[in-house]
């Protein structure tokens, strides 16, 4: 009885040591409830990818939102990403008219995991927004880099 | 033979035993060597009142029924071991699956969803070519006689 006990909090752990790891880093983000809120919108669409080697790019967890003529969620990211600038680095950010369009964020790493926020705003044809978050074992500049190089 | 003077031996003493729990006189070390003696199976049919009162029947009964093969015993630790080592992998798989939404459609098919990603991408990176030819337009000489060539025209 008393092995059949060791048995089963020897599995629990072990279980709960698999699962921990797969807590995504991302739900400690303020953009996360960007994600939450306008993901399953119409004028919207969001991907989710995990573990995937995409067209040279390999990522644990990418995750985008691409929103069409919705100012106000504009408005609501740059504030989520406001607040997730703390501890972060910022790589880039271009601001127009005093409003910020263009940000990139290095964020702290998680583990083992190098995590990257971008942001982009167009008003021009459409207005566009893309909200990107990414989670790699790659080092953030080396993604950052590829992703700046293609086109 | 030995065994046999053996258990002659046994039933003598089993016998006297039982006698004596019959009067009341057992001690407690009597009555469990007793009952050890009566829960023994194969002993002849006289004993069998005295192996009821002892639960022999019972205790058989409830072994028959209850008893679990050993090797279904580790097949069950097995199987609990595997449900929760795969278990929470299995929730992740689920949850953490790829998909996309398309204007609140949920798609699952992979090209689908690598081609909406790569569009995403590109999104960025072309920004960042906009942004390097605005840097670039700052730097155009042409340009920037052109504008001071406006002010020459309010100056005339």
């Amino acid at each position: 009885m008393r092995s059949i006990k060791k048995y089963v909090i020897l599995t629990l752990l072990v279980g709960l040591g698999s699962l921990l790891p797969t807590l995504r880093a991302q739900n400690d983000l303020q953009i996360s409830k960007a994600f939450d809120q306008y993901g399953e919108r119409k004028g919207v669409v969001m991907v989710e990818l995990t573990d995937e080697m995409l067209n040279g790019y390999d990522f644990s967890l990418f995750k985008s939102l691409t929103i069409k003529d919705n100012p106000s969620a504009a408005d609501f990211i740059r504030k989520c990403l406001a607040k997730d600038e703390s501890g972060a680095k910022k790589v880039k950010q271009v601001v127009s008219n005093g409003v910020p369009t263009s940000i990139y964020l290095q964020l702290p790493r998680k583990g083992q995991l190098y995590r990257l926020i971008l942001f982009n705003e167009i008003i021009s044809p459409e207005h566009k927004i893309t909200l990107i978050y990414i989670e790699s074992k790659n080092d953030s500049e080396d993604v950052l880099k590829l992703i700046l190089k293609k086109k | 033979m030995i065994i046999k003077m053996k258990y002659k031996r046994n039933f003598r003493e089993a016998d006297r035993l039982i006698e004596k729990y019959y009067d009341g006189l057992t001690t407690g070390a009597e009555e469990k060597q007793l009952k050890k003696f009566l829960m023994q199976s194969g002993l002849p049919e006289r004993y069998e009142p005295e192996q009821a009162i002892f639960g022999y029947f019972e205790h058989k009964k409830e072994k028959t029924s209850f008893r679990i093969p050993s090797y279904m015993r580790w097949a069950g630790v097995a199987a609990a071991i595997a449900l929760i080592l795969l278990g929470p992998q299995l929730f992740v798989s689920v949850n953490q699956s790829d998909y996309a939404y398309i204007n609140g459609k949920k798609v699952s098919d992979i090209r689908e969803i690598k081609s909406q990603a790569l569009a995403s991408l590109g999104d960025i990176s072309s920004s960042n070519d906009e942004v390097q030819e605005n840097l670039n337009n700052i730097n155009d000489n042409e340009l920037i006689e052109k504008q001071l060539d406006v002010f020459s025209a309010i100056e005339k």
